[in-house]
């Protein structure tokens, strides 16, 4: 980076951006995706940034359009700045909207108020409820503040080791979520549970996360943490128990076990799935008897993150993709002209490149020119299908060891409950069609957040419900892997003809080589 | 020649069963087992690199290239060692302590295998120590490291650290590659290279002997 070059990192969607120094935010934005409503007149709001990391001075507009506890957290008019410096900002328009569950649980005899929080490396979702009903009383979302050391669990880990303190931010802002939630409500809250992958739960315990930075990448801390409103700072009665539920291990943390409780595996005769879709894919596949489950790192592609015109779901993003007869048909969130892609278009519209037979089983489009044109000006370029093919890959061939380690096929399977987000938004027949998953069309779900409906369910529940055994895998060490890995990142050959398509091509590089 | 053809096609293709037929035939019908490597697999690797270069292959084929290649080699490895002849250039490869990510460190092995250079690979979640003691024991030219995690790079400067304390880093270029390498880092702990690919990873290693 040359010296008069600024790095600016837009987050929810973990885009880095350069600028010259001192360009105003508004031309070094609106390049990405957000839009000036007033067209930067200082006057809508339209376009706050939260300052993540750096800082950007407090102007007149900024105090006419932010309350001084919203500038105090870093809060900003985009439109009224300039680059001086390295900037994190958080961008409002982006803010995805966090899943939130709307599951009315039995309560099962406990009294006073319960607050369930689903802690992601990305999204904080939290509920409060009344213990004696299972009813929900408030929700709060947030983004997790962590954020400005990077969007995966990794780099969180990699800046705690370098002296960062990620505890405490974390602690402060839930602290602050938690007192929203019991602000003015009676009875006082008795018990507040987190559910988090590996990484947030010792982040947020303050256990040492250095075993999980390297191979075998065991830690000594996966058990339950328990804790009283005094060790965390938060006003709550002293008598409020505030727990962390336990890990499952390795990366697999008791989000996915919420997840087991919520999509009801541990109760199931018959073999069930579940997937996760974030950076870290999760999988579970079990019944009653047993479950065992897997991490694999898929990265940002569903998000659409290492896409060249890859975006949220925001304005201008092309959201589905689908085939009117020979044409290519595009949906566009807010009936714009299209700007970018994302995840849920990006795979649609892989589907019907592999349908068209314009993208081949292996991967390569087929027309020469390295380019996939989705709606003018939206276009896929080949590095951006094989981005696809790895996340899809490292999903579909930790699901299919875990198979093989159950000794089962797809075929076995009742039911597949795609979590997350991504899991919601994502057309099940694209996702199907690109062979992230291998099942029958009815037998896949998209079940929403099961990390905070189950969060739900441990809260209410009057003692810990029985769980079968549940093991974690390790891909790392399965000597298939890369085998499987390597085969998965092919996309599954719909017919006879791209097959032909995809023969014919090899042989024709053959040709070319031979002359 | 019409033998290493098949042999060249086989690899290209991904073919291990094929490539592994071609060269027995080869070698059945008095082929030279070091001019099958000249011939035939180093120029099949050096088409592939091209392929994947173009955004024509991708990792699966590497793969499976890869795999074919080295069905061929296990044929030639005992032939060349029985007759005492030595490839010119010896390379020991490692994913660092800490980290089990091996897809792209086997990929860059088998890509400088088929350029003709010896490969020892030491696999995954390799020690500093380890490292010393197989530049110690094989007299490498080169020494290559990978590391996939932001939290694993730090074991490659305690690698260089114990390589040179041990008095053996002279003797060796160091190269190193990874998802979260950058040809800055590799500079700042001292490394002699970095490559963002398998086919840099070949050049890079043919450059530096070149000056070395």
């Amino acid at each position: 980076m040359s010296r008069d070059q600024v790095r600016i990192r837009l987050e929810p969607l973990a885009l880095e951006i350069e600028t010259p120094v001192g360009t105003q935010l508004i031309k070094a934005l609106s390049g990405q995706g957000i839009e000036f409503p007033c067209g930067g007149t200082g006057t809508c709001g339209g376009c706050a940034v939260r300052v993540l990391s750096g800082s950007l001075p407090v102007t007149d507009p900024d105090r006419t359009a932010f309350l001084p506890e919203q500038l105090a957290l870093g809060w900003r008019l985009a439109c009224q700045a300039r680059a001086l410096m390295p900037l994190v900002l958080e961008c409002c328009q982006w803010r995805m909207d966090v899943l939130t569950d709307d599951a009315c649980l039995i309560g099962s005899g406990k009294h006073g108020l319960g607050i369930a929080i689903d802690l992601g490396t990305t999204t904080i979702a939290a509920q409060i409820l009344d213990l004696a009903t299972g009813k929900v009383l408030g929700v709060e979302t947030e983004l997790n503040p962590q954020a400005s050391f990077g969007s995966d669990v990794m780099s969180r880990i990699r800046a705690t080791l370098q002296g960062d303190d990620l505890t405490k931010m974390l602690r402060v802002l839930l602290g602050q979520l938690v007192m929203r939630l019991a602000r003015g409500r009676e009875p006082e809250v008795a018990e507040v549970i987190l559910v988090g992958n590996t990484v947030m739960h010792h982040l947020f315990s303050g256990c040492d996360v250095e075993p999980l930075s390297h191979a075998p990448f065991v830690s000594p801390n996966l058990g339950g943490q328990t804790f009283c409103p005094q060790d965390l700072g938060w006003h709550l009665p002293s008598t409020c128990k505030i727990r962390f539920a336990p890990c499952l291990g390795g990366f697999v943390g008791s989000d996915i076990l919420a997840g087991i409780l919520a999509t009801g595996i541990a109760q199931s005769d018959h073999l069930m799935a579940m997937v996760d879709l974030g950076t870290n894919g999760e999988i579970a596949i079990g019944n009653r008897f047993g479950i065992v489950c897997v991490s694999a790192a898929a990265g940002p592609a569903f998000e659409a993150g290492c896409i060249r015109m890859g975006m949220r779901a925001a304005t201008g993003a092309i959201s589905h993709v689908s085939l009117c007869g020979e044409e290519i048909h595009a949906d566009v969130v807010g009936d714009v002209e299209p700007r970018g892609i994302c995840g849920s278009g990006l795979v649609d519209a892989i589907a019907v490149g592999l349908r068209t037979g314009a993208i081949l089983p292996s991967g390569r489009i087929a027309n020469g020119t390295k380019l996939f044109p989705i709606a003018h000006p939206v276009v896929l370029c080949q590095a951006d299908v094989r981005e696809l093919q790895l996340a899809k890959g490292a999903i579909a061939s930790g699901f299919k060891l875990l198979l093989k380690r159950l000794g089962a096929t797809a075929g076995d399977l009742k039911s597949i409950h795609l979590a997350g987000a991504f899991g919601n938004y994502v057309q099940i027949e694209s996702a199907l069609r690109i062979g992230l998953l291998e099942a029958h069309r009815e037998r896949v779900y998209a079940a929403g957040n099961t990390a905070l409906r189950g969060a739900k369910m441990l809260l209410v529940a009057s003692r810990e419900s029985a769980l079968p055994p549940i093991e974690h895998v390790s891909l790392a060490t399965d000597i298939d892997f890369q085998d499987e890995f390597a085969n998965c990142m092919r996309f599954p050959a719909a017919d006879d003809h791209s097959q032909e398509a995809e023969t014919y091509n090899n042989s024709k590089i053959a040709d070319t080589r031979e002359r | 020649m019409a033998l290493s053809k098949e042999l060249f096609d086989a690899i290209l293709n991904g073919d291990a069963k094929r490539a592994h037929a071609a060269t027995e035939t080869a070698l059945a019908e008095g082929a030279e087992p070091m001019q099958l490597i000249a011939d035939s697999m180093v120029p099949a690797m050096d088409e592939v690199g091209k392929l994947f270069e173009a955004e024509e292959y991708f990792v699966p084929e590497l793969l499976l290239a890869g795999r074919a290649m080295k069905s061929a080699m296990e044929l030639i490895k005992p032939l060349l060692v029985a007759s005492g002849q030595k490839m010119a250039v010896r390379v020991i490869i490692g994913t660092v302590k800490g980290d089990l990510h091996d897809i792209g460190k086997n990929i860059v092995a088998s890509m400088l295998e088929g350029s003709g250079f010896e490969v020892i690979d030491l696999g995954a979640d390799v020690s500093p120590e380890a490292f010393v003691a197989a530049v110690k024991e094989r007299q490498p030219h080169i020494v290559c490291m990978s590391a996939l995690l932001t939290v694993t790079m730090p074991a490659m400067k305690t690698t260089i650290d114990a390589l040179s304390k041990a008095g053996v880093r002279t003797q060796v270029k160091v190269l190193l590659g990874g998802a979260p390498v950058t040809s800055q880092y590799a500079k700042e702990i001292g490394a002699d290279g970095y490559s963002e690919n398998a086919n840099g990873a070949v050049g890079l290693v043919k450059s530096l002997l070149a000056v070395a």
